[in-house]
């Protein structure tokens, strides 16, 4: 076909569609049995001759008939791989062998290549049309029945009809989801016109993409059918619903835009919209192009999936985003959604993306966008800070978890060159994605928009965005005929041959590092001054070897503040060179009474005493425009960075100085906190963190410090009255500076401490005086947050308990000051119910609070309180709360009825969003992880992780991608330590033996069965806590070395204060019975022979299988391989003579091994295939086990 | 000496007990020291009238104050009896009743009074009766007008109609305005709080005393998000407050004009955030009706049978 204007787009499917009719009636009652029922037509044009079945998406929905033109088709689905990732017999459970399985399936189901569950037959009768290309129809009539994913359904459980109840739903997904509540082409890259019907009760109102043409009442009236069309061409992902009884709200400025909200809340969405018109007038000002949708509606729904989403011609909001006029904090977050999903429209909703690899060109666009508008807005200063702290977020990402990428090439498509090797998911897919690296990809995707601007202009950038939305919208009002839709299409190629023709500038090289390769640079910076030679001598080095960094070469901008001025240097980072002469200005202390200028002109008078008399140099900064994503580490005097907080006005510089200060605790360091404090002109975030790092100077100052403890006289200076300075003036938040200064200062000051480490009391009362006198009775503004981070406030200044002897914590015990902290707390938390705060912001932080309190030993740690709490029913914020103290609890006191309670909220609760925080906060505060042995750590856990990722989440992709994260962090790539090997091999895991010598190291068992994990592993993977025994005599000669590292790393993470240690001495008992000869041995294995006779004795162990229960063909997998050795016997004599007491166990085992063995001879089979999957397997052949095996008799001959 | 008694009964009972103190030497009591005397001496010839010749000292004090119960206890009875039928002044008729009521034959007493060998007692000493104190004099009391004829009954005393200002010095010390206001408020909610916390279910936060610092258990409701983002009655009742009293914002924000002038000029624009009060075009009520928005258009009646939109393509 003509193809010429595709600019080398290939539709992966031998078809095209051009429109699709979505009808969905609730013959049944939409909200009582939550199903849905209706049919999909879509026309399509076959591109190819006998074009014989058609594939499309349609996840979980039940199809009752299939016609085409029709004719009755055949449908069949195709066993949607992804419902269950590795099948059910496998027993495989390392994470590496998921991450590809999962891959695979979901490949095997990508729309962007053509494939999809829904296989249709077209009758043969059609077959012949294929000549003549003509139009075909595809009808599927299709039901959902309690869909868990697609669709959303919130019914609040009370009296009264759907409408009064509130009760609505909502589409819902994360990329292309669509799939989950209708069949279609569920990709961003196959666009077509829509027709949309959706019939509902008359009560409640039906908000979908595209215009509403009509509404019409069923014949029974009782029933209304929307009807909306949408003449663009739009993508099957970028469709949505929502229905519910919204209260209606058209914008008073823009009549065109609609705002749907839930009962009873039109007030606050009054006051929320009333500034949507600035946004929409700032894009279509720098876009010069009018918004493309002819209609815009936003709906606010409650248990929203994320909070906002956006869609053709509509926005889903979370409902939380609402707030009335009397809040100040959520203001500016709400203004920021709204921008965010604004911005959306234009790039991501309207105009699409050819690939998932194109992905990061539309969400580079939509946040450069935003942030055009959060500096038009917020200003400058919120501006600059907002790009540091994203830069800082990426930067932090990529070291720790290495690099994002954001244009992943697949060469021939295989797995084997995956470019992200360090990650444990694959990239290929948006729904293989960690959540996190989702949201670090979005980062880095708008900074490196910011980059381009800085090389071509927001001039042409602007332009080019212009020319892209002009390309769109001629193409869009084109008939499908025209072949013009794929202009609306965004690709990278595209994109960048856009931005070469406007600018004629090349910027392949910033791609190339930027965009074709993943990691951040760290530079390392420090300098001398050349006094003869009046030479800033700068060496500005470079670490490229660490995960997550890459190699710079190309300029670096340096700026030098002078005593006569600042002055801007290019330099040259190349492959060798790391010094660079920077030749000075100014003589040193030359013109002693000059004002001094500054970078902005400004000429300012400053104290130099400080300074080092021989050098003019001020300070320095290194990339001060952020023009690379770097960290940047440098070094210059503590009053070079206390110059360069007082006088540089850009508050990245202030920033940076500030968090450099924090090791210089001088008084010098001290005073220039304090004036930045003090300064109204300041940027209030740089004054917030200025606290911050005052808190912490004074405290390494402790010894020296003078006068009252920080902070306190300037409080009282700025927020306390006059005539009484102990009182707090009466609320007045009229000054948003202020305001949020007031907010942070007794967060920091309570982080103040004293000799003993404890907060001092005069701070401790200062704060609880303004609890004690918060009056907000004449202010405008709410005051929750304010009260709320006096809470905090307590809360920081909470301190271990001396505890002796495990006591246990009773009222009477009760520490005096910590008797006035609970107090307080307690009323403010009962308050909390009778006069709720806006967002529970107070119950929040008493929850915290309290969570702290028990942390610390000062009262008895118990998750009950937060588990009602956590329940459903109350305020997401205060669950998330509640279930970020349980998982807290759960991680102190390594309980593991609280961990199996979490996993089975994550399961079972009624609200994604829940479930998705409870998997990543146990992500980031895991009960373990893998490099730490506990007694959570058992199979059934395993088993039940593996469940969840594995099947239990196939109808959330972020769901699912959040288990196999938490699964990473609890287990690694590797099969879990904890489970017994099925693979052959011989590894010596020294970190389970040390487990084994280390009476006071706590043995594996979990406490669902007396499953004591091997003590010697039989693996044939290699990770580094492994050695692989080599037949030589230089792997055994390893062993020794390797175990004493271990031996000095603590393997336990240090219990926390407070926690009563509960090690079960029955698990101890266990343990010692188990293996008695080693209890108190201190093996020390200088000789080979000495290690080689430690091995064989551990393998003896194995002949009493510790596992009899769920898995013991694994560990006879293992012995089958075993060396026949003469040492089984030995080893056997040993534990029947010191321990007669456990004989009879003993036999039980052999008992139950016996029965077991004839079982394993087939799955034996099964270990071999999946042998070959292992990447590690050749390790396996090495092993001197196998080497043995060959020799001696086997265990299975 | 039996009205004599009577008369002074009500003043007695206070007397003899104010009486133990020696020091005593107001009027008052010297009257009522006089008057017990008095009863002493009848007891003392009624103990000799008996036959007896000496008694001791307690005897007498148990007799004298028998005696004295006994005619208080005449006196208030009559008292009440004359006051039963809306007299102010007891008569002898009220205290016959009042003594036939109390058991006493009165028949009796005529030939007791006229018995021969009865001593004579003298009156008690004249004392200086107690001063009944002075009325409330509380201005001037006030002369007819012109127009009021002479014969007209007098103003009543001033203090029964004269409204003194009597408000107390206001508390000034702004210091105590809020500790008070502040312990106030803090009282009130814990009381309130504690009331909550005894009459529903509670969690505790320790285990061994659960009415130690009760929390008001926490109850899933069925739609969290509306307490949570509507504003509660107080804060809005504050709203209209603060909106009304525009006054005392402005007196509050002089307090900080400082900053706020300053800020105007500062370089950061966050006060742009927000705008003042969220502000609707006037007359919108009025635009409504002639915006066109689909979804504010009635909803059409069903036209005929089966016309469902098919496509027009």
């Amino acid at each position: 076909m003509n193809r010429k204007k595709d600019k080398g787009f290939e539709s992966p499917r031998p078809y095209k569609l051009t429109h699709q009719v979505v009808c969905i009636n609730n013959i049944k009652s939409f909200f009582r049995d939550k199903s849905v029922i209706g049919y999909v037509e879509l026309t399509i044009f076959p591109t190819v001759m006998n074009l014989n079945r058609i594939k499309l998406e349609a996840s979980s929905a039940r199809i009752y008939r299939v016609r085409v033109n029709d004719l009755e088709g055949l449908h069949s689905f195709t066993n949607d791989p992804t419902l269950e990732v590795c099948h059910h017999e496998s027993k495989q459970r390392n994470l590496n062998y998921f991450s590809s399985a999962y891959t695979a399936a979901v490949s095997a189901v990508d729309p962007d290549a053509g494939n999809g569950e829904l296989s249709i037959k077209v009758p043969s009768e059609l077959w012949k049309q294929g000549d003549e290309m003509k139009v075909m129809k595809v009808y599927i009539e299709f039901s959902l029945d309690q869909p868990k994913g697609g669709l959303h359904f919130v019914v609040p459980d009370v009296d009264g009809s759907m409408a009064e109840r509130a009760a609505h739903v909502f589409s819902f997904g994360n990329q292309n989801s669509t799939r989950f509540w209708f069949p279609c082409v569920d990709s961003y890259s196959e666009l077509c016109t829509w027709k949309l019907e959706f019939t509902v009760d008359a009560s409640m109102v039906a908000v979908s993409c595209g215009d509403l043409v009509e509404t019409v009442y069923t014949h029974d009236m009782r029933k209304k059918t929307f009807h909306y069309m949408l003449p663009i061409p739009t993508a099957a992902p970028n469709i949505s619903l929502a229905v519910g009884p919204f209260e209606i709200l058209v914008d008073p400025y823009m009549h065109e835009v609609t705002h749907f909200c839930l009962p009873q809340l039109l007030p606050l969405l009054k006051q929320t919209m009333s500034y949507l018109h600035e946004i929409f007038e700032f894009y279509e000002e720098i876009l010069t192009c009018r918004y493309p949708y002819s209609c815009f509606k936003t709906v606010f729904v409650d248990e929203a999936y994320v909070q906002v989403s956006s869609y053709a011609s509509m926005s889903i909001f979370s409902t939380n985003l609402l707030h009335s006029g009397m809040i100040i904090d959520q203001t500016p977050v709400t203004r920021r959604c709204l921008a965010q999903a604004l911005a959306q429209q234009f790039f991501g909703c309207f105009i699409s993306r050819m690939s998932w690899s194109d992905e990061w060109v539309l969400k580079g666009i939509s946040g450069y966008i935003y942030g055009l508008y959060l500096k038009k807005t917020f200003g400058v200063n919120e501006y600059r800070h907002w790009i540091k702290e994203e830069l800082d977020k990426i930067v932090e990402y990529e070291l720790k978890m290495g690099g994002v990428l954001l244009h992943p090439t697949f060469s021939g498509g295989k797995e084997k060159d995956n470019p992200t090797p360090h990650l444990h998911f694959s990239i290929r897919h948006p729904h293989t994605l960690s959540w996190e690296y989702y949201k670090m990809f979005q980062c880095k995707a708008h900074l490196v928009m910011r980059l381009i601007e800085n090389r071509i202009s927001m001039e042409f950038m602007l332009q080019v965005f212009n020319k892209l939305l002009s390309l769109a919208s001629t193409a869009s009002s084109q008939k499908y005929q025209s072949h013009m839709w794929s202009q609306m299409l965004v690709s990278t190629s595209g994109f960048l041959k856009s931005i070469s023709n406007v600018s004629g500038k090349d910027i392949g090289p910033l791609i190339k590092q930027w965009v074709d390769q993943s990691g951040v640079v760290k530079f390392f910076g420090s300098f001398a001054f050349n006094r003869k030679r009046n030479v800033l001598e700068l060496e500005i080095r470079q670490d490229y070897t660490s995960s997550g960094t890459q190699k710079y070469v190309g300029p670096i901008k340096v700026t030098v503040q002078e005593l006569d001025g600042s002055f801007n240097h290019t330099l040259q980072i190349e492959e060798n060179s790391l010094k660079h002469d920077i030749p000075c200005h100014s003589k040193s202390r030359r013109n002693k009474k000059k004002k001094i200028p500054l970078m902005n002109g400004e000429e300012v008078d400053m104290d130099l005493s400080a300074m080092d008399a021989d050098s003019p140099l001020l300070w320095i900064r290194i990339d001060p425009d952020m023009s690379i994503l770097r960290k940047v580490e440098f070094e210059q005097a503590d009053f070079m960075w206390q110059y360069q907080l007082r006088f540089e006005r850009d508050v990245v510089a202030q920033e940076e100085a500030i968090s450099a200060l924090e090791i210089f605790p001088t008084p010098a360091s001290r005073l220039a906190l304090t004036d930045i404090l003090e300064q109204d002109q300041c940027f209030y975030k740089v004054r917030i963190q200025a606290c911050f790092c005052l808190a912490k100077i004074a405290n390494s100052m402790m010894s020296t410090w003078t006068g009252p403890p920080a902070m306190k006289s300037l409080f009282t200076r700025m927020f306390c009255c006059k005539s009484c300075p102990n009182i707090v003036k009466t609320n007045n938040f009229i000054n948003f500076q202020s305001y949020f200064l007031q907010k942070t200062m007794p967060v920091a000051m309570a982080l103040l401490r004293d000799v003993q480490n404890l907060c001092p009391k005069e701070v401790l009362n200062f704060i609880l005086d303004l609890i004690k006198y918060n009056d907000n009775r004449k202010n405008k503004f709410s005051d929750n947050y304010y009260r709320a981070e006096l809470i905090d406030a307590l809360t920081n200044s909470l301190t271990p308990a001396i505890s002796i002897n495990n006591e246990v914590r009773t009222v009477d015990n009760l520490n005096t000051d910590v008797r006035l902290i609970l107090e307080e707390i307690t009323r403010f938390l009962n308050m909390e119910k009778l006069l709720p705060s806006y967002r529970n912001t107070i119950t929040v932080s008493c929850l915290r609070a309290i969570r702290m309190l028990q942390k610390n030993g000062h009262i008895p740690s118990d998750p009950s309180l937060f588990k009602s709490y956590a329940q459903y029913g109350h305020f997401v914020d205060v669950r998330i709360a509640a279930l970020e103290a349980v998982i807290d609890y759960t991680r102190v006191d390594r309980s593991s009825s609280e961990l199996q309670w979490l996993l089975d909220l994550v399961q079972n609760d009624p609200v994604h969003y829940i479930r998705h925080e409870i998997l990543s906060m146990l992500a980031k505060n895991p009960p373990f992880t893998k490099a730490a042995d506990s007694l959570l750590c058992n199979e059934a856990l395993v088993d039940q992780l593996w469940k969840l990722m594995n099947s239990g989440t196939c109808h959330d992709w972020r769901l699912r991608c959040d288990a196999v994260n938490l699964y990473y962090t609890l287990f690694g790539l590797t099969r879990p330590s904890c489970l017994p090997l099925p693979e052959l091999g011989l590894v010596l895991n020294l970190k389970e033996k040390k487990a084994v010598l280390n009476p006071t190291i706590k043995s594996e068992q979990g406490p669902g069965g007396p499953e004591v994990t091997t003590t010697m592993a039989f693996t044939s993977t290699l990770e580094e806590e492994h050695v692989v025994m080599e037949p030589a005599l230089s792997g055994v000669a390893m062993a020794p070395q390797g175990l004493k590292r271990k031996a000095e790393t603590p393997l336990g993470s240090s219990p926390e204060p407070g926690q009563v240690m509960q090690e079960e001495p029955s698990a101890k008992a266990s343990v010692k019975s188990k293996f008695p000869t080693q209890e108190e041995e201190d093996i020390d294995m200088d000789t080979v022979h000495d290690s080689q006779a430690f091995i064989y004795h551990h393998l003896n162990m194995l002949e009493r299988p510790s596992t009899p229960g769920k898995e013991p063909s694994s560990v006879e997998q293992a012995m089958l391989s075993m060396p026949g050795t003469p040492m089984p016997t030995l080893s056997k004599e040993s534990t029947s003579s010191k321990h007669g007491d456990h004989h009879h166990h003993h036999h039980h085992h052999e008992h139950k091994k016996k029965k077991k063995k004839h079982k394993h001879k087939h799955k034996h089979k099964h270990k071999h295939e999946s042998k070959d999957k292992d990447r590690d397997s050749h390790a396996f052949s090495n092993s001197p086990a196998s080497g043995r095996s060959i020799r001696s008799p086997s265990l299975s001959d | 000496i039996f009205f004599n008694c009577m008369m002074g009964s009500g003043s007695l009972n206070s007397g003899s007990r104010s009486g133990s103190s020696k020091t005593s030497t107001s009027p008052t009591e010297n009257y009522q020291l006089a008057r017990r005397r008095t009863l002493q001496v009848v007891v003392s010839s009624l103990l000799t009238e008996c036959g007896f010749e000496s008694a001791e000292k307690a005897a007498m004090e148990t007799l004298t104050e028998m005696m004295q119960s006994y005619i208080t206890e005449v006196g208030r009875c009559a008292k009440a009896t004359c006051e039963h039928t809306a007299r102010s002044t007891p008569t002898l008729s009220d205290v016959v009743i009042t003594l036939v009521e109390m058991g006493f034959n009165v028949d009796t007493l005529p030939v007791y009074a006229k018995r021969s060998q009865r001593m004579v007692i003298t009156a008690p000493p004249i004392t200086n009766a107690p001063v009944v104190p002075k009325a409330l004099i509380a201005g001037q009391k006030r002369t007819h007008p012109t127009y009021i004829p002479s014969h007209f009954p007098e103003f009543p005393d001033p203090h029964t109609y004269i409204k003194t200002p009597t408000f107390r010095e206001p508390v000034s010390d702004y210091q105590v305005v809020r500790e008070k206001a502040a312990s106030q408020r803090r009282d009130v909610e814990r009381a309130l709080t504690r009331f909550m916390a005894k009459t529903g279910e509670t969690e505790s936060l320790f285990k061994d005393d659960i009415s130690a610092f009760p929390l008001i258990a926490a109850k899933p409701s069925t739609i969290p998000y509306l307490s949570a983002l509507l504003p509660s009655e107080l804060e809005l009742q504050t709203l209209e407050e603060t909106d009304s009293s525009e006054q005392d914002d402005q007196t509050d924000t002089e307090n900080n004009s400082s900053n706020v002038s300053q800020d105007d000029q500062s370089a950061d624009k966050e006060n742009v955030v927000l705008p003042p009060g969220g502000v609707v075009p006037t007359g919108k009520a009025n635009e409504e009706n002639m915006i066109d928005n689909p979804y504010l258009r009635p909803v059409k009646k069903p036209k005929g049978r089966r016309k469902k939109l098919k496509l027009i393509y």
